[in-house]
């Protein structure tokens, strides 16, 4: 039990962490290990700065808080103070995995799966393969001065394959992933690894280089996640917007960015590497629309945020791990889906790109999508492969450009990787969407 | 059966900012520890994050040996190097009192700019040890700042980055070179005419990665490569040398690698006079393939070593750019993010931030833009040359590389 230090505001994450690794090398077993770990992250405000510790040994939790409450100047009336005010005080016990822990699966079964899996990369041109099993099962518990009390558990659960492939002088090399909430749906998900294993093999042996210049790009619900990502969620992260009021000014609520098709959501409450029950400051989830039929309509917010810009708290306070501080991240952010058939939207094209898997994005000023495997259309009809190094675009233009969303949807979640945002990487994060068609994009 | 304890410790203590002021102190002190135990072949590893006993780990290690994870290459030892590259350090207070400092004379200077993002310095203790007499220790201290800047009139999410990365910083010697940086930033300049144009970065994170996924010895020997067969080969402009370099000095990470290789001088030459004369290799790899070891084994503190990327740099070829470029105009790039190489050598990426360049000094930012080359063009007749310089901020002793390379307005 923590004694919180008077007319200050104070709060405890703690995060134990259970997560089992195994991974074979060239189809030899090179790792296999469950690893447990438990730190947390204290917070104390005096109103004018924020004092953070990450530390490791519990056992001395209470001399962690002293020593940062120290450091601070103590206010009488702290819980007057705006930012405090907006967060929220919840106490709950949410634990929802339990049951069907990822803890309660054998390793060998574990190690089965991934060898199944790793049994489809067999086609001569693959020459090396990396192969990794991944789970993790996280607890945190978080108290405040305020009186907030929760416990919630998270899952996730994946399967990686990276392949090397060579096909005399074609070379390239290929990952494909699936992740999931529980073991059984990924066992499911096995199929999957098979197809992407042909496409990625068949795309190094037949792809060619592309044709530079302004086109039309079809994103597969891959692809549109991390478009939608890095075109516009990091602009909706209100933190860039403190004290900005030229940001406030562009990014007003209500004003039109995308035609009326377009929706855009930030959910915590969905399963997959984006599930935030309840943020690191204690808000619970929220499902907040970013865009609503083509205009602004909300920000992801902590409770800074939101108190600096008079609006809600939208439970987006999130931190890599408990050696971080949470800061505005996204949780599950995708389009929401059109009412297109994808092969109608494909037959409407008379040229342009798919981009069906990406090695990475980015959001600046500028967006972009590094594609590993990318499409040719021509004439209603998907070509041959194509090489491209980066599709660009602005993103104060882009959006306004997307032109037809299927009708066919999905939701995906990261297995290792995630979301960057300064030092603060890897951050899981849901993403998807449906095939979303951009009329105009920069290919190169 | 052998044992070895890896034990790696890093302190931090981190001032954030926020709309240009000092929003948040933040400090941390993480300790990683692991036990590997080797036995017929076989290695075992127990591991953990903070105040876990070694005895813990050393029987999570042994029970680990049950998984059957082969190991039959042996362990260093017989070796004992302790190295300390520790130098300058701020106290707590004195940290904050320097980003006050930093800040108060940006603010003042520059009103029509916001700055966010922070200082912080790192201490980091890494020590190997085991029971064939390995010895290692590795301790160094650096600060780092960065600063994310905007125009408080435009809508970028950020328009440009100041990057302080070494073991001396000094206050006034950066707000000197920030001064130049930021001043530059807010003339307004346009491109160099041509399609062609030489271009310089700060060690191109694209370029690097490319470069240590071709350079790698098992994608080399497996053929997936795009550098495969080409061992005592040309491959690039004869003035280009590229290290394995694991020299602390210069890579700000520990002489060793997670196998406990500690190579003569820190370095393998992997590029020599631009002929391929190495790949980098851990144990498993020149064991499998029959390569030269290199000591390129990477992981985590608790992973079975193995090989993923390896520690490159270019070694200087050249003192003077404005002699390099002999009058013609010249781009120096800031912000170069999302760029990617395809699998057969051709780049593209977005410029975000980017400043005309005479050589010596920053004349003014220039419009977005986006540029395109190949890597062996980029290495090859393009290649302008691998320059230390101290134009910018970035470290103690940055690197500067120009290409000549196609832009696109």
């Amino acid at each position: 039990m923590i004694s919180f230090p008077k007319h200050l505001y104070t709060d405890v994450r703690i995060e134990e962490i259970v997560d089992t690794r195994i991974r074979f090398k060239r189809k030899k077993l090179r790792e296999q290990k469950t690893r447990r770990n438990k730190g947390a992250f204290i917070r104390v405000f005096d109103g004018e700065r924020w004092y953070y510790g990450a530390v490791t040994d519990l056992g001395k939790l209470q001399s962690h808080v002293d020593e940062l409450a120290a450091m601070a100047t103590p206010v009488e009336g702290i819980e007057e103070h705006p930012v405090v005010k907006a967060l929220e005080a919840n106490e709950r016990k949410e634990i929802r995995f339990e049951k069907d822990s990822v803890t309660k699966i054998p390793l060998e079964k574990k190690r089965g799966l991934l060898e199944e899996v790793l049994a489809f990369a067999d086609d001569e041109a693959i020459v090396n393969t990396d192969a990794f099993y991944v789970d993790n099962r996280t607890v945190k518990k978080f108290f405040s001065s305020k009186g907030a009390d929760l416990t919630f558990d998270k899952e996730t659960t994946g399967i990686g394959i990276t392949l090397d492939i060579a096909h005399g002088e074609k070379k390239d090399r290929m990952s494909t992933s699936k992740a999931k909430s529980r073991f059984k749906d990924l066992k499911d998900a096995k199929g999957y690894f098979a197809e992407e294993i042909e496409k990625d093999v068949d795309f190094v042996k037949r792809a060619m280089p592309v044709e530079g210049g302004e086109h039309p790009v079809l994103f597969s619900p891959l692809a549109t996640g991390v478009f939608t990502h890095e075109s516009f969620g990091h602009k909706s992260e209100a933190d860039f917007m403190i004290g900005d009021e030229t940001m406030k000014r562009e990014w007003s609520i209500g004003k039109e960015i995308g035609p009326e098709i377009l929706s855009i959501v930030d959910d915590g409450g969905v399963e997959g590497s984006g599930l935030t029950p309840f943020d690191e400051e204690g808000t619970a989830a929220k499902k907040t629309h970013l865009i609503k039929e083509g205009r602004l309509a909300g920000r992801l917010h902590s409770a800074l945020t939101s108190a600096s810009l008079q609006e809600e708290p939208t439970g987006n306070a999130r931190a890599v791990d408990f050696t971080f501080e949470p800061i505005v991240r996204m949780t599950t952010t995708y389009i929401e889906k059109g009412e297109t058939p994808l092969q109608e939207i494909i037959q409407s094209m008379d040229k342009g790109y798919l981009v069906d898997t990406i090695k990475h994005g980015s959001g600046m000023s500028t967006f972009t999508i590094a594609p590993a495997r990318a499409y040719r259309i021509e004439n209603g009809e998907i070509k041959e492969p194509v090489k491209i190094s980066v599709v660009t675009g602005s993103v104060f233009e882009t959006l306004a450009h997307v032109e037809k969303l299927s009708s066919e949807f999905e939701l995906l979640s990261f297995v290792g990787g995630g979301c960057g945002k300064m030092e603060q990487f890897p951050l899981p994060v849901g993403f998807g969407g449906p095939y979303t068609l951009v009329s105009k994009l920069k290919v190169q | 059966m052998k044992k070895e304890t890896v034990l790696i410790q890093d302190t931090e203590t981190a001032v954030k900012v926020q709309n240009s002021r000092i929003a948040a102190v933040r400090k941390k002190d993480i300790a990683k520890k692991a036990v590997r135990v080797y036995d017929k072949d076989l290695i075992g590893i127990g591991g953990a994050m903070g105040d876990i006993g070694w005895n813990t780990l050393e029987k999570s290690a042994v029970e680990d040996l049950e998984s059957g994870i082969p190991y039959p290459h042996g362990i260093e030892g017989g070796l004992r190097d302790h190295r300390d590259y520790r130098r300058k350090s701020f106290t707590d207070e004195g940290l904050q009192m320097a980003m006050e400092k930093i800040l108060g004379t940006l603010n003042e200077k520059f009103p029509a700019l916001r700055f966010s993002e922070g200082l912080k310095q790192k201490e980091t203790l890494h020590r190997m040890e085991n029971t064939d007499g390995l010895d290692l220790e590795y301790r160094d201290a650096h600060t780092e700042l960065f600063l994310l800047v905007k125009e408080k009139e435009g809508a970028n999410l950020f328009d440009n980055m100041i990057v302080y990365y070494g073991r001396d910083f000094d206050v006034d010697g950066f707000l000197d070179h920030a001064d130049r940086f930021l001043t530059a930033h807010l003339e307004k300049a346009s491109l160099p005419e041509g399609k062609k144009v030489p271009v310089f970065f700060l060690m191109n994170d694209s370029l690097l990665g490319f470069l240590n996924r071709a350079l790698n010895g098992e994608a080399y020997a497996t053929g997936s490569s795009l550098l495969s067969g080409k061992l005592d080969a040309k491959i690039f402009n004869e003035r280009i040398t590229i290290e394995q370099n694991r020299d602390s000095e210069r890579a700000f990470t520990s002489f060793f690698d997670t196998e406990g290789v500690v190579k003569p001088s820190d370095k393998v030459e992997l590029v020599k006079d631009g002929k391929l004369v190495n790949v980098f290799t851990d144990k498993q790899t020149a064991t499998e393939y029959n390569l030269p070891h290199t000591g390129a084994a990477g992981g985590g503190h608790d992973d079975v070593p193995s090989l993923s990327g390896a520690p490159l740099r270019f070694v200087p070829d050249a003192k003077n750019i404005a002699n390099s470029l002999k009058g013609e105009p010249a781009i120096l790039v800031s912000v170069t993010s999302g760029g990617e190489f395809t699998a057969d050598g051709n780049y593209g990426a977005p410029v975000q931030c980017a400043y005309l360049f005479d050589g010596k000094r920053l004349l003014g930012r220039l419009p977005e833009f986006s540029i395109k080359s190949s890597l062996f063009d980029m290495l090859g007749k393009d290649y302008i040359g691998t320059f230390e310089t101290d134009i910018l901020p970035y470290t103690d002793k940055p690197l500067l590389q120009g290409f000549r390379m196609e832009i696109i307005r």
